[in-house]
């Protein structure tokens, strides 16, 4: 029966795309910190290029440490970490700058240097690139325009509002043109209203092409954006949905919609 | 790497060396670096000094009276062909005499008093090495013809060993004082490094490699270790200065170098090793605290 092989070659193909497509997986891996904690449990995942996906659970679940094997701030015990077609877990010391010029992250507390002016905050990781002196400029001040604060550039952080820093944080996160964006509780100290406007901030960031993965509690931004949600909870994925609710409704749990 | 980085790293490391150097750090620095270049220069006088010795020590074989030339030939041939001797020179009782006056000068009258030269004829002796004095001499003056030996016996030895000494004892000292110079560098560029841990984990985030991270406090540290060896520098060639002045006004006869070419040099050299220090502990204490 030709027509089989062709089938099975067509499927074959598709699942090597797929595979090619995914600009993040994850093959089982474990991460138990030396205390004994768990930080994830045999997670197997992945994630394409230019997905926005929401990273849910309680306190202690895992999103951070999730974050941080992706940025090989820690290394998993377990398993391995495929980042853009670099092997995370086995790269050299040395590779690991380059990893995080293309993945960059952006936190809570915004972790902006109070010495500097915003702009200089968001030059100075630029810099420390070794990025060409005479486009610093222009860069620096088309991302602060992307974020709407080009005309408070010279304003120290302790002069901005929660919501500001973390605009310039995200400028200071994409002037170097990320592939991946990591969002970690962006809008845990900020309010409702701020919050959306960070959220429309990111969903422009990711329109542009950026794979954006964002942790957070915040239930009524999950469910005002029908995305990707992986759900952990004590360092495993208990739910994957591709449109999903910050929480799964009783009796939709266990059945797969559609 | 980039003019502009290059800048930036030289920029850094400068303005966080002024902001975080305190007057006793530097001090400490300079009076360490100091120390090491006095002792240098101590050294350098005792090896000017024995090498001076070491050109002046012979051993004179005095011969037996009324030897036929031949037999003062033979002597000589075997002398030059003892092992460790360099150069063998005849010296006669008249020339003997002469030398003895010499070195007499205004006391030379006493000689009048014995009347006749009392010298006999004599070989000066040049060693090839004057640690091997002794053994040479005791070696020519059982050659048949030979009366006996003069080479200062015991002096030389004593002063070698006790320059082999003062070599050994200034070299610990010397490892020890850099080693004070390293760490007291590398605790002040700690200061630095907690005093900017989060511009660090910052740098780390956004994707600055290690080198680029360190770069700043290696010139931290070669600035320190430059300015502290520039001050000792300065005081070690002034003090040098005022100290040969007072030496040999005091004890002509002590033979210290007075060139300034030496000296000149051992500066340079201390702020080249204050820079490399100054490196070194810049490097070593932040790549300490920079792992991730
Ligand atoms: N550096 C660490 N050392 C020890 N345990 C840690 C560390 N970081 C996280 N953990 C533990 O790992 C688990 C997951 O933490 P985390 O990834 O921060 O979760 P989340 O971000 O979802 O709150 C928790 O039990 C936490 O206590
Ligand atoms: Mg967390």
């Amino acid at each position: 029966m030709p027509r089989a092989i062709e089938v099975y070659q067509v499927n074959s193909i598709f699942q090597e795309l797929r595979e090619v497509m995914m600009l993040i997986r994850l093959y089982s891996v474990s991460k138990v910190y030396p205390n004994g904690a768990v930080g994830l449990l045999n997670v197997d995942t992945y994630i394409r290029q230019g997905e926005f996906v929401f990273l849910v659970g309680p306190s202690g679940a895992g999103k951070t440490t999730f974050m941080n094997l992706l940025t090989r701030q820690v290394l998993p015990t377990q398993g391995q970490v495929i980042v853009d077609g670099r092997n995370v877990v086995r790269m050299r010391p040395s590779e690991v700058p380059y990893l995080r010029r293309a993945v960059r992250m952006i936190f809570q507390d915004y972790k902006l240097l109070p010495n500097k002016t915003a702009y200089e905050n968001v030059a100075f990781a630029l810099r420390v690139t070794e990025a060409n002196p005479r486009q610093v400029r222009t860069r620096v001040m088309e991302s602060l325009e992307l974020v709407g604060l080009a005309c408070k550039a010279r304003a120290y952080p302790g002069e901005l509002s929660g919501g500001e820093q973390q605009r310039v944080s995200i400028a200071r996160a994409i002037v170097g043109d990320p592939t991946i964006l990591l969002a970690d509780e962006p809008t845990g100290n900020l309010d409702l209203d701020t919050s959306w406007g960070i959220m429309e901030l990111l969903l422009r960031i990711n329109k542009r092409g950026t794979t954006v993965i964002m942790a957070t509690h915040n239930r009524s931004i999950v469910n005002g954006m029908m995305r990707r949600v992986i759900e952990l909870d004590g360092g495993k994925i208990v739910r994957d949905d591709e449109r999903g609710a910050y929480r799964r409704e009783a009796g939709h749990g266990m059945v797969l919609p559609g | 790497m980039r003019l502009a980085t290059v800048w930036y790293f030289l920029a850094e490391g400068w303005r966080s060396a002024r902001r975080n150097v305190s007057l006793i750090s530097l001090g400490t620095i300079a009076a360490s670096l100091f120390v090491l270049g006095a002792l240098a220069l101590i050294l350098m006088n005792l090896n000017h000094v024995s090498q001076l010795l070491q050109a002046r020590i012979e051993i004179r074989a005095f011969l037996e009276d009324g030897l036929l030339p031949e037999g003062v030939a033979a002597i000589r041939a075997q002398i030059q062909a003892t092992d460790g001797v360099a150069q063998v020179t005849f010296v006669s009782k008249d020339e003997g005499l002469r030398r003895l006056r010499g070195q007499l000068g205004e006391h030379a009258g006493i000689l009048d008093v014995v009347g006749e030269n009392p010298l006999p004829d004599a070989f000066d002796v040049r060693v090839e090495d004057a640690d091997r004095t002794a053994q040479v001499a005791a070696r020519i003056s059982r050659i048949p013809g030979v009366l006996g030996v003069n080479y200062g016996q015991g002096f030389t030895e004593k002063l070698l060993a006790t320059m082999r000494l003062v070599g050994v004892a200034g070299a610990v000292v010397a490892a020890l004082f850099v080693a004070a110079v390293v760490f007291i560098v590398g605790n002040t560029i700690r200061l630095t490094v907690i005093s900017r841990a989060r511009e660090i984990e910052v740098m780390k985030l956004v994707g600055a490699t290690d080198w680029f991270i360190r770069w700043p406090f290696l010139v931290e540290g070669m600035v320190l270790g430059l300015v502290g060896a520039a001050i000792s520098g300065l005081l070690l060639f002034a003090g040098y200065n005022l100290a040969v002045r007072y030496i040999t006004g005091l004890a002509p006869f002590i033979p210290v170098i007075t060139a300034p070419e030496p000296v000149a040099a051992l500066c340079v050299a201390l702020l080249l090793m204050g820079v490399l220090m100054g490196a070194v502990a810049g490097g070593v204490f932040v790549k300490r605290y920079l792992r991730v």
